[in-house]
C-alpha cells in the first residue's frame, strides 16, 4: 500500500509537462474542375471524453481559400489566428485577397519557423487558384506541402484516404471495356461522397461523429451552383460581389 | 535491488486509501473504519465494508489493495474455520493474527496489505494486533493503520487513557476516524464501527452528514466581521 | 514435445515474445477495454445492462456485440475490459458452476460464482483484464457484485464499470431508488447504458438489458437502438470486371467417372 511508509525510490521518477495532446477528429478536401469541397466533422475529444460536440475545425480565410485544421486544437485555432492575421495584413499592403497559391506557401513557412516546437497541426487548404480551378494544398505539421486533388487527414485518415483514392482517383478499379473514367467528378458527386466518407468513418472511428461541417468554394460564374440548389442545410458566406462564392453544409453525424 | 519497492500497486488496481482502527478496552474491543475504497481518483465503493469478520469475536480492519486484503481474510476465514473444526472450540485472537502474520510475511513481495486484528477470546480477554505492510506482528492497546493515520498519531497520543469503557473507546474511535477522514483525500464516506465482547458483535454506523464536526476553519473566514468587531481588531492594511 | 500438456495457460511463447517486445516488436492489441455495464438491485430482482461497442484501440470492432453472458439460469454477467478474457472466465465459471450444481444438487448461488471468479482473478494477479458485474437470482434473493481484475469485489444496490462507469454511475447517483418497480428499473438502466453509449467514446451503439427474477431470466437483447445507421448517399456497387487479374486459369472440380464392368469377385 503506497500511503502507508515512505521509502525512496530506487531510481529517480522523470516527470515531464507534455505541451501537446490529440484532440480527434477528422478533414478532408476535394478539389474539382472549378470547385473545391472542404469538409471536417465537429467532434472535439481528449481520451475517452468528448469536450464539445461543436468545435469548427473548417474556416473561410477568403472568398476563395477555405482552411481546416486537425490534431491538437489548441495550436489549430492559434495557428489559423495568426494566419488570418497575416492575410489582412496583406489586404491592408495590397487592396486585394492573397491568391490561394500565396496562402499555400505562407501557410509552408508559418510552420516552418516553429520547426522545433511545431504547430501539432494537420492543414488542408481547398479553394480556388487564380485560373479558376478547384486547389486542394495539404501540409504536414513542419511545412512540407503539395497540391493535390484530394486529401483526408486526422484520426481517420487511414479509413478515408483509400476510399478517396479508390472513388476519385479510381485506383483498383479497371473501366469497362472501350470506356475510360471521368477526369472530373460533379459537384453533387464530390458532396456525396464526402457525406458517406464522414458517415462511414463515424461507424467505425470513435473519435468521429456529432456534426460534419462542409464548406464549398465555386469559382466565378461556375455553373456547378446548380447542384447546390437542392441541398438541405446550406447556406452562403460569401462577401465580395462578382467573385468567388463560399457556402458551408451542416450536417448532424451519430453521437455515439 | 536494495529493498522493497512498497509502491507496487498495480496500475488500475482498487485501493482501500483508508482510515482504520482498533482500540481494546476493559471488556472488548472497538474497531472501525471509513467506507471509501478507490482506484485512482475514483471513488469505486462509498460504502465499503472494511471491517471483515474472520470468526465469531475476532475481525480484521483492511488497509492497502482491495484484492490482496480479501484474499489474505477469506484464506484465514477459511482456516480458522478448519481450526474450529479440528480443536472443538473458537480461536485466540493471537491465532488469528498469527494466521494473518503468516501469510503477509511470505508473500511480502506480492501482497500490498497492512491488516489490523482485534476481537474477543477466554484466554486474554480483549486483543488488538496490528499487522504492518512487510508482515510483522505487534500487540497494541490501540492501533491505526492507512493513509490517514498518519494525520492523527498525534491525536491518539494525546487523548488515549487506559481504563476507558465502552463509550469513552467508541467515540475515541469516532472521533479519530473522522478526524482522518477530514484530512486524508483517499479516505471518506461513512464510519463504521464494531464493538465485541464477550456477549456478541455489536455494529454502529455513523453517516457520512452526522460524524464529528471539529475546527473548519468557517468561525474565523465565515464570521470574520463580528470578530473583528467584538475584538476590536483591524483587517490587515492591502497596500492600494 | 509430449501430446500431454499442464492444464491452464501455455506460457511457452513468453521468452520469445519478450524478446521481440525488446526489439522494438509491439504487441497484437486486444479487443475493447471501453465499455459501460451497470446492474441495478429492485423489488424482486436484478436489472443488467450493457452497451454493444466493441473497440480496437479507436477503431470500433463490432457494431453489436454482446456483452452479457450466460452463467447459469438465474444467474448473468456482464464483462468489460479485455473481450477474449471476459468471454472465457465467464464461460469457465459457467461450466464449473453447472458440475457444482450437478454434483450438490441445489440450485446454484450468486456469491458461488462471485468467489469462483475472484478467486480465478486473484491467482492472476490482474493479468486476465476481465472488470465483471454478475448479478442474480438465488434461494437466498436477489444479489449483485461488481469484480475487478485483480480479484477484488463489491457487493451494492446499483454498479458501474467499464470506461463509460462514470457516466452510468451519475446516473444512478441521482435517480436511484430503493424498491423501484421492473419497469422503472429498466428505465433507470437504460438511461444508465444510455449516458455511457453517449458520453464515452469506449461505449456505443445499442442497448442491452437482462431482467432477472425469481421467476425466471428475460433476455432483453437490443432494447432500445439509438443509434441505427443512416442511409448513404451514393451506391458502391463494383461493375463485374473492374478487379484487374494477371492470368486466368479455370479448373474444373467435377470427377467424371466412367464405370466399366469387370468379372465379378469370386466370392465363394
Amino acid at each position: 500500500m503506497a500511503d502507508m511508509v515512505s521509502i525512496p525510490h530506487s531510481q529517480p521518477q522523470q516527470h515531464q509537462f507534455n505541451p501537446y495532446t490529440e484532440n480527434g477528429g477528422t478533414i478532408l478536401a476535394i478539389a474539382g474542375a472549378d470547385f473545391s469541397v472542404i469538409a471536417g466533422d465537429t467532434r472535439q475529444s481528449e481520451g475517452y471524453s468528448i469536450q464539445t460536440r461543436y468545435a469548427p475545425k473548417v474556416f473561410r480565410l477568403t472568398d476563395k481559400a477555405v482552411l481546416a485544421v486537425n490534431g491538437f486544437a489548441a495550436d489549430g485555432n492559434m495557428f489559423v489566428k495568426k494566419v488570418r492575421q497575416r492575410l489582412e495584413w496583406y489586404r491592408h499592403a495590397h487592396a486585394k485577397d492573397m491568391p490561394i497559391r500565396a496562402i499555400a506557401r505562407l501557410i509552408q513557412t508559418m510552420l516552418y519557423s516553429r520547426r522545433f516546437f511545431p504547430y501539432y497541426v494537420y492543414n488542408i487548404l481547398g479553394g480556388i487558384e487564380e485560373d479558376g480551378t478547384g486547389a486542394v494544398y495539404s501540409f504536414d505539421p513542419v511545412g512540407s506541402y503539395e497540391r493535390e486533388a484530394c486529401r483526408a487527414a486526422g484520426a481517420a485518415q487511414s479509413l478515408v484516404q483509400p476510399f478517396l483514392d479508390n472513388q476519385i482517383y479510381f485506383k483498383n478499379q479497371t473501366p469497362a471495356p472501350g470506356t475510360s473514367f471521368p477526369g472530373h467528378l460533379s459537384l453533387s458527386t464530390v458532396l456525396s461522397l464526402v457525406i458517406d466518407s464522414f458517415t462511414s468513418a463515424t461507424e467505425r472511428h470513435i473519435e468521429v461523429g456529432d456534426g460534419l461541417e462542409m464548406y464549398i468554394v465555386l469559382a466565378k460564374n461556375s455553373p456547378s451552383i446548380q447542384s447546390l440548389r437542392d441541398i438541405r442545410g446550406m447556406s452562403e458566406l460569401t462577401a465580395t460581389e462578382d467573385g468567388e462564392r463560399v457556402f458551408v453544409v451542416r450536417r448532424d453525424l451519430k453521437k455515439d | 535491488m536494495d529493498h522493497i519497492d512498497f509502491n507496487r500497486l498495480k496500475t488500475g488496481e482498487v485501493n482501500l486509501g483508508t482510515s482504520i482502527m482498533a482500540v481494546q478496552f476493559q471488556n472488548g474491543v472497538v474497531i472501525g473504519a471509513d467506507s471509501r475504497t478507490t482506484t485512482g481518483s475514483y471513488i469505486a465503493n462509498r460504502v465499503t465494508d472494511k471491517l471483515t469478520h474472520v470468526h465469531d469475536r475476532i475481525y480484521c480492519c483492511r488497509s492497502g489493495s482491495a484484492a490482496d486484503t480479501q484474499a489474505v481474510a477469506d484464506a484465514v476465514h477459511y482456516q480458522l474455520q478448519m481450526y474450529t473444526q479440528m480443536s472443538g472450540g473458537p480461536p485466540p485472537v493471537h491465532t488469528a493474527a498469527a494466521l494473518f502474520q503468516r501469510i503477509c510475511y511470505e508473500n511480502k513481495d506480492g501482497l500490498s496489505a497492512g491488516i489490523i486484528v482485534a476481537g474477543w477470546d477466554k484466554e486474554a480477554g480483549p486483543s488488538v494486533y496490528n499487522i504492518p505492510l512487510g508482515g510483522g506482528l505487534f500487540r497494541q492497546p490501540w492501533a491505526i493503520g492507512g493513509s490517514g493515520s498518519t494525520y492523527v498519531y498525534g491525536y491518539c497520543d494525546a487523548t488515549y487513557k487506559e481504563g476507558w469503557g465502552r463509550d469513552e473507546t467508541v467515540d475515541f474511535v469516532k472521533n479519530t476516524l473522522a478526524l482522518a477522514m477530514s484530512r486524508d483525500g483517499s479516505s471518506g464516506g461513512v464510519i463504521r464501527m464494531c464493538v465485541i465482547t464477550e456477549e456478541g458483535v455489536e455494529r454502529l454506523f455513523v453517516p457520512g452528514n452526522e460524524l464529528p464536526k471539529f475546527w473548519e476553519g468557517a468561525e474565523v473566514l465565515g464570521h470574520a466581521k463580528k470578530i473583528n468587531q467584538a475584538e476590536g481588531l483591524a483587517p490587515m492594511v492591502v497596500e492600494a | 514435445m509430449s501430446v500431454y500438456r499442464s492444464p491452464g495457460f501455455d506460457f511457452s511463447n513468453s521468452t520469445r515474445n519478450n524478446f521481440l517486445l525488446n526489439k522494438g516488436v509491439p504487441l497484437p492489441k486486444a479487443t475493447s477495454t471501453g465499455t459501460t455495464i451497470v446492474g441495478c438491485v429492485f423489488k424482486d430482482g436484478i436489472v443488467l445492462g450493457a452497451d454493444t461497442r466493441a473497440t480496437e484501440g479507436p477503431i470500433v470492432a463490432d457494431k453489436n456485440c454482446e456483452k452479457i453472458h450466460f452463467i447459469t439460469e438465474g444467474i448473468r454477467c456482464c464483462g468489460a475490459g479485455t473481450a477474449a478474457d471476459t468471454e472465457f472466465t465467464t464461460a469457465l465459471i459457467s461450466s464449473n458452476m453447472e458440475l457444482h450444481a450437478l454434483q450438490s444438487g441445489r440450485k446454484p448461488r450468486v456469491v458461488t460464482a462471485m468467489t469462483m471468479l475472484k478467486q480465478t482473478l486473484f491467482r492472476y494477479q490482474g493479468h486476465i483484464g476481465a472488470a465483471l458485474v454478475l448479478g442474480g437470482v438465488d434461494p437466498t434473493g436477489p444479489q449483485l457484485f461488481t469484480i475487478h481484475p485483480h480479484g477484488s469485489t463489491d457487493k451494492l444496490p446499483y454498479v458501474t464499470m467499464g470506461s463509460g462507469s462514470l457516466a452510468a454511475m451519475a446516473v444512478f447517483e441521482s435517480k436511484w431508488s430503493a424498491n423501484m418497480e421492473r419497469q422503472e428499473a429498466l428505465d433507470l438502466v437504460i438511461l444508465a447504458i444510455s449516458a455511457g453509449i453517449f458520453n464515452d467514446l469506449g461505449s456505443g451503439s445499442n442497448v442491452d438489458a437482462c431482467i432477472i427474477t425469481a421467476d425466471g431470466t428475460e433476455m432483453l437483447r437490443n432494447v432500445d437502438m439509438p443509434n441505427q445507421r443512416v442511409q448513404k448517399e451514393r451506391d458502391y456497387k463494383f461493375r463485374r470486371g473492374t478487379t484487374a487479374w494477371t492470368k486466368e486459369d479455370v479448373r474444373k472440380f467435377v470427377v467424371e467417372e466412367t464405370v466399366t464392368s469387370t468379372d465379378e469377385m469370386d466370392t465363394s
